[in-house]
């Protein structure tokens, strides 16, 4: 019943080529984030999106603009945080952690404002939170490839330096690497991948793709280019586990890839705190 | 006459309203082997931060090689304590001496193949051969040490700044790192931040004491006194005879 869904439904299809396409830049961006520790600060750019993505919406209904998608509102609006969040992480270290629950903020009460604004339904709202991966168009998927192909090539072309930056600032610093310029193209690189992500999953969620399925992977490897390979391919079976049992229970899509990215992450985590455990027993008995 | 590394003048520092560092005057030949001692808090690293151009005086001014530190950056190699490092980061030996060589790699990322064989000759060099493929975390302190001063080295910088590089290391691992640095002796000028009283009277050719001031000793004039902290300010002017001479340096007459 399932696979037929997959071979007959035009919108499953649809959905499993973008959440393939979403993977490729949750493995490798996601790792970036996971071994940087910048989740939080992905966030903030997560959520601050709305902002842009309210404003387009608002525009295009109001002035009847047509062309002016609110995925460009979060392209601009993803860049924008990128770069303030940056440099603050820059220059005020200090209260950094303020600005950026700021900016999270900010973002997210000018969109809900911006989109309680627009005319007609606002049934865009909970599809901008929580996402609706079967909302997606083809020329979705030709975007969707396009910015994966800008991510994971400059990913590909500044991985050493990123893997300095991630790894040791002061010593890409000594080698001449301009540390702040890359630290923002890596926010950048972040932004980005949001964007894509975000058809997926939406502003809410999105987070969880960058997050669990890198940190997941580190549990199984100790190389960045393998952990961005599992990554990927983690990203994908969540999506196509989330798919199917949104499918079925007719549950949003997004809360599916989600709760199955957890699940499967806090599962693992048990796992492993179980084979310690026995370990640890199995050395402590005499012989 | 030798050439001048490093040049300080009336270099002050501060972080925020708190002096580190004040009204410094310093000047280092090349191919000296400095260590440096003090009190924690003394502005130790501070100094090394401002060598290496990552902090900004507030005062005076640094010169390392007649150039500014920002300039001078990929003339210095830099050995950090191991333990600020991250352990948890998904990182092979290998790929982290490499590091030491990153604005060598072209266009794509990629290290040119001579860059790649001296680092594998520095690993075999300094005993890691068979740990290159491990993950860096999983090495023991003493191997991860001699891991980040083999990075350091990478690049063949012709200053060499390293922080505690014996702290809480194994033995072996320490010989290890002494006997490299000793075979740079006079080619590199080496600044060593240490509390290892031993090294710093059998090693180096001057002791700068870093407590707010730098004041600059001999090997001969350091005492058992200063790994109490006490740096003898009340003492210096003394002539040197007040100290024991040749492998008794650590013991203080009075």
């Amino acid at each position: 019943m399932l696979f037929d869904a997959f071979i007959e439904n035009s919108f499953l299809q649809m959905a499993l080529w973008a959440s393939l396409l979403a993977s490729f830049a949750s493995g490798v961006i996601g790792s970036f984030v996971v071994v940087k520790r910048i989740a939080f600060i992905a966030g903030s750019i997560a959520h601050s999106i709305l902002g842009g993505m309210g404003f387009c919406l608002w525009l295009q209904r109001t002035y009847e603009i047509a062309w002016l998608d609110p995925i460009w509102g979060a392209f601009a609006a993803s860049l924008a945080s990128a770069l303030i969040v940056g440099w603050m992480h820059l220059n005020y270290r200090q209260r950094e952690d303020a600005v950026i629950a700021a900016i999270w903020s900010t973002g997210m009460a000018v969109g809900v404002i911006f989109i309680s604004l627009t005319p007609g339904t606002n049934v865009d709202l909970l599809n901008f939170l929580f996402g609706n991966i079967l909302w997606i168009q083809p020329r979705d998927l030709l975007l969707l490839a396009a910015l994966d192909g800008v991510v994971l090539l400059t990913a590909a072309i500044f991985y050493r330096k990123f893997l300095a930056l991630c790894f040791d600032e002061d010593q890409a610093l000594l080698q001449g690497v301009s540390v702040k310029r890359l630290y923002l193209l890596l926010l950048c690189l972040v932004a980005v991948s949001i964007v894509i992500l975000l058809q997926v999953i939406g502003t809410i969620l999105v987070i969880a793709l960058l997050t669990v399925p890198a940190t997941l992977a580190s549990l199984f490897t100790h190389r960045l280019h393998a952990m961005m390979a599992i990554a990927a391919i983690l990203c994908a079976g969540f999506s196509f586990f989330g798919l199917s049992a949104s499918y079925l229970l007719n549950w949003p899509p997004g809360a599916t890839i989600s709760l199955a990215a957890a699940a499967v992450y806090f599962l693992v985590l048990l796992l492993k705190k179980i084979k310690f455990s026995f370990a640890k027993s199995v050395r402590s008995v005499p012989n | 006459m030798k050439s001048i590394a490093v040049e300080i003048r009336q270099l002050s520092f501060a972080y925020g309203n708190g002096p580190v560092l004040q009204k410094i005057d310093l000047n280092i030949a090349s191919g000296e082997w400095i260590g440096i001692m003090g009190p924690n808090g003394g502005g130790k690293t501070t100094l090394l931060k401002l060598l290496m151009g990552f902090l900004m005086p507030t005062e005076g001014t640094v010169s390392i090689f007649g150039q500014t530190p920002a300039k001078a950056r990929l003339s210095i190699g830099y050995v950090p304590q191991v333990h600020k490092t991250d352990r948890d980061f998904p990182i092979t030996l290998y790929e982290l001496v490499l590091l030491g060589a990153l604005s060598k790699t072209n266009f794509f990322g990629v290290y040119p193949e001579e860059v790649k064989e001296k680092a594998l000759h520095l690993i075999e060099k300094m005993g890691l051969s068979p740990h290159k493929n491990k993950v860096f975390g999983s090495l023991s302190g003493g191997l991860a040490q001699r891991a980040l001063l083999a990075r350091a080295l990478l690049s063949d910088p012709d200053l060499i700044l390293l922080d505690e590089p014996t702290a809480n290391i194994d033995p072996p691992s320490a010989a290890a790192i002494y006997e490299l640095l000793a075979s740079l002796r006079g080619k590199k000028t080496i600044l060593l931040v240490t509390h290892d009283l031993r090294a710093i009277v059998e090693k180096v050719d001057r002791v700068l004491c870093v407590q707010g001031q730098v004041t600059s000793f001999l090997p001969k004039e350091i005492c058992e006194h200063f790994a109490l902290g006490l740096y003898h300010t009340p003492l210096l002017g003394l002539p040197s005879n007040h100290f024991k001479k040749g492998s008794d340096a650590l013991r203080c007459v009075h």
